[in-house]
């Protein structure tokens, strides 16, 4: 017996050493274009997908990748995630130095395993493993294989050929094969730039493949959702978290979730009822009702995020949420559903993709889609979406998370793609009104009303209930031209009805005006200098995005130290662009007052690689112009 | 693990029934006071405040596992403001990783919300479908609750249990948390036959009252498990408490914020069994040196010598000639080690697999990889010796006990002077440490059990010495040379954020952090040549964005984009020490020519501020000839760390200084 194993032990090792070297995944080979801007290489990506019915998917992945220096590792992704309904099958990893010999394997004991709660989630029943390597060498190269098996067959992984900036594609391959019945279907997006080869395209076969995809840079604003290439996939016929279903399109969907997913969860006890029934008393607007029944939401429940099983997809039960005050997006919106539907207001559970980043649930193209829930009250012609997992969002409000997107809303006879609220360029404002005074130290002292309305709404919001000490910090980033601020007093109002915020504040600062031998210096525009830069790129690649404009006007009056007059003031300024109008202008009131105004007015929009220079300097110049001084010189 | 065994033989007889003093710690009496309120009464930003947080750690014994230690915590908190909701989330993380013990368990338990509504309390229980149990990974469990019904107004309480076998050391006690505690109680029980030290971390005192008195552990019987048989024993009940803790809030300039948590924690000092010898654990440094070289993972495997022979012969070779100095083959030996082996980021002053098995697989932890230069230097005649070292995230090792350090580098001895070494980073050289390991002190030990405290923050200050030679032209543009040599602790950090990095990210960065400067012929002199010297970066740049005309004047800050804007200390007042790793000096060689038509019309003054002990200077010098006017300015912070008494003199000197970096070179026309 012993013996045995020993000889087998010899034999492998020699097989082993035998086979050991890979000409193949040498990594001196590779060409320049490749590892130019290049951490890693991913020589190879390989996805198989077989889709053996409603109920069974298996995804074998084999990647290659190259790692170039330190700065690649993230390329290997060797993670996978499990949980009852996935399974890791198989998963290992071979290491091989420059010249291609083998240098160590990673058998699947030695992956690391790891719980998928921990940040926001209290608890998810799902888990990683993943592989955790030093590297001994640059360069070095990992052969990594895994094998899932699932009945999940709801998310077919979307086939992202780039995954991340600075890593080149020397090969991708996606195959997936599936019975002709499920009713598979596919997307492709953003191929124009890429030589992507569809090499196969059947009723049950589908495969493309792509060479040398060079790699990209990180270009600030850069729209990846509209530049990275992807197929998106799903079936007709699916199977999600045990539950069978079938959907052609969004409509059809939407009754099949509201059906099957749905139904049930939205029943609430007698004494709620009643409850909510006396608080919205004789109201018959089902608008201002729908104000009535956010509000005691909010007060009422927190965001938890506990996920297990369905749990993941399917909302907790509305009593249990009403039971115990919390419960994530999926639950605290379908508890608002619940709630509403008591008072005779119609509401819809709404999935959709929650990101600063805009990004549209597919509108011709169903599949499993979305990361987030909301809840959709109709109001006329017009909808109202609820963010059910905010205690402080006013009624409506979407900016900066929700708005300006294609989201699926599941009505009971059928889903329906609307287009969530747009926060238009003008409606993202912000008015200031003050006033300043410099003495004859140059000491400042002033005043101010800032009203901040749109998506700057939500920017201002959170500094009334932030420490003493961050709000300090707050202003004085926002004033970071004012050097020695002091804050004497801030106070504040939010008006969420109208959904406005205003700030006064009462500051002063030594020595804002610089004084050498008889003459006083100083920036006219204390309050709002735009202070951001745009980033020089050399030869930009890709196009930028603005996704939000905004409005800024000021007016502030400027009341000059007594024995001084002007010597210097900057001259009026007016700019238009394709992205905006810029605008300041200094009026003389009398002797010693001076009245500032000015205007930033930036546009939303989408521009070509060749505009961003042209931005750039738009931006630089407003900068330059924000800090012009004024020079004071002392009446003798 | 640690058992009765003789102990017991000899207090058999004394068996007797005596009841638990167990201490009536009142959950569930929340009053409509406490419900009521609306803020803290103190600390009126409070989003939330621990209203009472009460443990006790005493002794259990089992004739299986023998002596555990339970900790039993209830905390009630009040929820003031919405940002204060996530308080009613709770995670109490417990050790599983043990190699011969039982897991660390944890059970919650009596965790209500109480609430008022039209003036009556009323009270939500947690049930099981609101607590957790999470494998977080190998070694960590968390246990976490959520509570129901908890809204703006509502005080939660619960109660759990800490169960260990690991009896070296007590759970940490906190008496501050980051929102305000109104009330913190701790209390041991130790049992006459065990000493701890108690070590009370923070600025703040405890009101301390101790007793003796007697106690009773039970345990089942071994021959009749109906029966339980108990043992009486001397032994020594303390309390800790205080009042109305502030919270604990970040403050720029810390190490590590947990220094300065009011806490207590307790270590194993020594045992004392019946007939048996007092056992020390760790008194003195003596005995945590000893301890800590008598462990098979430290001792021995500071001994092995044979796996790396060859090589090293290799190594030493080249330089067989009779002029290698000492000195000499330290360096060939630290690179070569720290070119080899690579670090897998494991801190730990034992070895994990060994070094013969690190060696091998060129991957190792901080003990396995400091122990191979350790060895490689000891075998080719240097005198070296491992030094404990606490990281910066680890804490201050203020009391001498082996759990205080996490990590170990080595010190050699070359002529009498203690050169420190690091081979884990392969941008560390020979007394530039990693900055993690900049903290206060570490203690060198011998295998005779001797040790000295060694003072890791550098004596050499690490300087970046610029060089610009910049010309105006006359419409503002300023064109230039940029040079800046990098030397020891910021040679390093240079090199680490250099190193892999996107050569046109980087520029187009550094562009954007000098003010959007362009730059061209970027270049680096020495970037990994040798670590030892300093690293030179060089390019040359064109700017519009640094000289304002204004009224057909030039302004022109001379120090470009280098002036300070901010002052990096915001508050009032400081309780922590200032933390800066390492004494640092930059120096500034500006020399500007000025457009032809333009002269000077005034400059900034020649200045010299210093702080009253010379902690902190700054010098600024000026010299106009013709059309070139030359800078040599300097800023030195002459120390690593500060103590708090300092803070407001330093944050006056970055005043000073501040306003003094913002003048201006003005130029008018002829």
């Amino acid at each position: 017996m012993k013996i045995t194993s020993l000889f087998l032990l010899f034999f492998t090792t020699v097989a082993f050493t035998v086979h050991a070297q890979k000409n193949e995944y040498q990594s001196l080979n590779i060409s320049d274009s490749l590892t130019e801007n290049a951490n890693a290489v991913v020589r190879l990506n390989q996805i198989d997908i077989v889709i053996s019915s409603q109920r069974s998917m298996n995804i074998k992945t084999k990647r290659v990748v190259t790692v170039l220096n330190e700065k690649g590792i993230n390329a290997i992704d060797a993670i996978e995630s499990y949980d009852k309904r996935r399974t890791v099958k198989a998963i290992e990893a071979i290491i091989y130095d420059a010249l291609g010999n083998e240098i160590k394997k990673i058998k699947r004991k030695d992956f690391k395993d790891q719980s998928a709660s921990g940040g926001s989630t209290i608890f998810s029943d799902g888990r990683y493993i993943y592989m955790e390597y030093t590297p001994t060498q640059y360069p070095f190269t990992v052969v990594y294989e895994s094998e899932i098996e699932t009945s999940n067959t709801a998310f077919i992984p979307t086939w992202s050929i780039l995954s991340d900036f600075y890593v080149s594609i020397e090969k991708s391959v996606l195959n997936v094969n599936f019975p002709a019945t499920l009713g598979f279907k596919k997307k492709e997006f953003n191929f124009s730039n890429f030589k992507i080869k569809k090499d196969t395209d059947t009723a049950t076969q589908l495969s493309y493949s792509v060479a040398t995809v060079l790699a990209q840079k990180f270009e600030d604003f850069t729209p990846v959702s509209k530049v990275f290439p992807k197929v998106m996939m799903g079936l007709e016929s699916f199977n999600l978290e045990g539950v069978d279903g079938t959907a052609k399109n969004w409509k059809e969907y939407g009754k099949w979730f509201s059906e099957n997913i749905l139904m049930g969860t939205a029943i609430l006890n007698e004494e709620t009822k009643v409850k909510i029934k006396s608080l919205v008393g004789i109201e018959t607007d089902p608008i201002k009702k729908a104000r009535i029944v956010y509000q005691y939401m909010q007060e009422k429940s927190r965001y938890v995020s506990v996920q297990v099983g369905i749990g993941g997809f399917k909302p907790m039960l509305a009593s249990d949420v009403d039971r115990l005050g919390y419960g994530d997006c999926k639950a605290l919106s379908n508890y608002t559903r619940a709630l509403l539907d008591v008072v005779g207001v119609p509401s819809y559970y709404t999935e959709l993709f929650g990101d600063q980043d805009i990004r549209n649930i597919e509108a011709d193209f169903f599949s499993i889609q979305g990361n987030h829930v909301i809840l959709c009250v109709p109001n006329g012609e017009d909808t109202v979406f609820l963010e059910c997992t905010s205690q402080d969002d006013p009624f409506g409000y979407q900016a900066n998370f929700t708005d300006d997107r294609d989201v699926v809303v599941m009505k009971p006879e059928g889903g329906e793609i609307i287009h969530t609220k747009t926060y238009h360029n003008k409606d993202n404002a912000q008015i200031s009104k003050g006033n300043y005074a410099i003495d004859a130290n140059g000491n400042f002292s002033g005043k101010i009303t800032i009203v901040s309305e749109g998506s700057q709404y939500a920017r201002k919001a959170a500094i009334e209930n932030m420490q003493p000490t961050a709000k300090e910090a707050h202003y004085k980033g926002y004033w970071s031209t004012i050097n020695n601020l002091k804050i004497e007093k801030t106070t504040f109002s939010n008006d969420k009805e109208k959904v406005r915020f205003t700030e006064n504040g009462i500051i002063n600062a030594i020595n804002y005006g610089t004084i050498s031998g008889s003459k006083m210096m100083f920036a006219i525009n204390a309050f709002n200098q735009f202070t951001g830069s745009v980033k020089r790129i050399r030869n930009r690649k890709n196009p930028f995005e603005i996704q939000r404009g905004f409005i800024d006007t000021d007016e502030i009056e400027v009341a000059l130290p007594a024995g001084f007059a002007v010597e210097f003031i900057p001259s009026d300024f007016e700019s238009t662009t394709k992205f905006g109008e810029y605008k300041s202008e200094i009026v003389k009131k009398d002797g010693a007052t001076l009245i500032y105004k000015r205007t930033l007015f930036i546009k939303k929009g989408v521009y070509s690689n060749k505009e961003y220079d042209e931005y750039r300097l738009f931006m630089e110049q407003i900068s330059k112009i924000d800090n012009a001084k004024i020079i004071l010189t002392k009446n003798q | 693990m640690m058992h009765l065994n003789k102990w017991f033989l000899g207090f058999v007889f004394l068996i007797s029934f005596v009841n638990l003093n167990s201490q009536n710690l009142e959950l569930g009496k929340v009053s409509v006071a406490e419900l009521q309120e609306k803020m803290h009464s103190i600390d009126t930003s409070a989003v939330a405040a621990v209203l009472s947080n009460k443990a006790k750690t005493s002794f259990k014994y089992n004739e299986k596992s023998g002596f555990s230690i339970h900790t039993e915590f209830q905390i009630r908190i009040k929820i003031y403001k919405k940002e204060g909701l996530s308080w009613a989330n709770f995670e109490v993380p417990y050790y599983v990783g043990y190699e011969n013990s039982i897991d660390d368990s944890v059970r919650f338990s009596d965790a209500v919300t109480y609430n008022l509504e039209n003036g009556v309390v009323v009270k939500t229980k947690l049930n099981s479908e609101g607590s957790f149990m999470t494998n977080a990974n190998k070694y960590w469990n968390v246990a976490s609750i959520t509570l129901p019904n908890v809204k703006v107004g509502s005080v939660i309480e619960f109660r759990y249990i800490l169960k260990s076998d690991n009896i070296v050391k007590f759970p940490h006690f906190n008496f501050q948390y980051e929102i305000p505690v109104n009330y913190a109680e701790y209390g041991t029980e130790i049992p006459g036959f065990f000493v701890y030290k108690a070590i009370v971390n923070g600025f703040l005192q405890a009101k301390t009252e101790q007793r003796v008195s007697s106690g009773t552990l039970h345990y089942a019987n071994k021959n009749d498990f109906t029966r339980s048989d108990s043992v009486n024993f001397k032994q020594l009940i303390s309390t800790y408490s205080a009042s109305n803790i502030p919270a604990l809030k970040y403050e720029p300039y810390v190490d590590n914020l947990e220094n300065y948590r009011f806490s207590i924690q307790h270590e194993l000092e020594k045992t004392q069994f019946y007939q048996e010898q007092v056992k020390d654990y760790a008194t003195t440094w003596e005995g945590v040196a000893k301890t800590i070289f008598e462990n098979k993972d430290f001792g021995k495997e500071l001994e092995q010598g044979v796996y790396f022979l060859d090589d090293l012969k290799i190594i030493l070779k080249k330089e067989e000639s009779t002029t290698v100095t000492e000195l000499e083959k330290l360096l060939i030996i630290f690179k070569f080690v720290q070119q080899k082996m690579n670090w897998n980021k494991e801190n730990s002053y034992y070895t994990d697999k060994g070094v013969k098995e690190a060696y091998a697989n060129k991957i190792g932890n901080s003990a396995e990889i400091n122990f191979i230069l350790i060895n490689m230097l000891k075998i080719a005649g240097i005198n070296a010796n491992p030094v404990l070292v606490s990281t910066k995230d680890h804490g201050i090792p203020v009391y001498p006990n082996h759990t205080v350090f996490n990590y170990v580098i080595a010190a050699a001895n070359i002529g009498g002077k203690q050169i420190l070494l690091d081979a884990t980073s392969k941008f560390t050289a020979p007394d530039v440490l990693p900055l993690n390991a900049l903290n206060w002190r570490g203690r060198l030990i011998r295998k005779d059990g001797t040790s000295d405290e060694i003072n890791l923050v550098p004596e050499i200050p690490s300087k970046k010495n610029y060089t610009l030679l910049i010309a105006v032209d006359a419409n503002g543009k300023i064109d230039g040379k940029f040079r800046v040599q990098n030397t020891n602790s910021e040679a390093l950090i240079f090199r680490e954020k250099f190193s892999g990095v996107n050569k046109e990210s980087y520029l187009e960065k550094l562009e954007n952090d000098l003010n959007g400067i362009e730059i061209s012929d970027h270049a680096i002199e020495n970037e990994n040549m040798d670590l030892s010297k300093p690293v030179t970066e060089i390019f040359t740049f064109a700017t519009t964005n640094h000289c304002e005309i204004i009224a057909g004047k030039m302004f022109i800050n001379p120090m470009l984009f280098f002036a300070l804007s901010k002052n990096p200390f915001v508050r009032e007042n400081r309780q922590m020490p200032l933390y800066f790793g390492y004494a640092r000096q930059n120096k500034y060689n500006i020399s500007v020519e000025i457009p032809a038509g333009y002269v000077v019309e005034s400059l900034p003054k020649v200045m010299r501020i210093s702080t009253a002990g010379k902690e902190a200077t700054f010098n600024i010098n000026t010299l106009n000839v013709g059309n070139k006017i030359q800078f040599v300015i300097s800023e030195e912070i002459n120390g690593a760390i500060f103590y708090a008494e300092f803070y407001g003199e330093l944050k006056e000197f970055y005043q000073k200084i501040i306003e003094k970096q913002n003048e201006k070179i003005v130029l008018k026309r002829i």
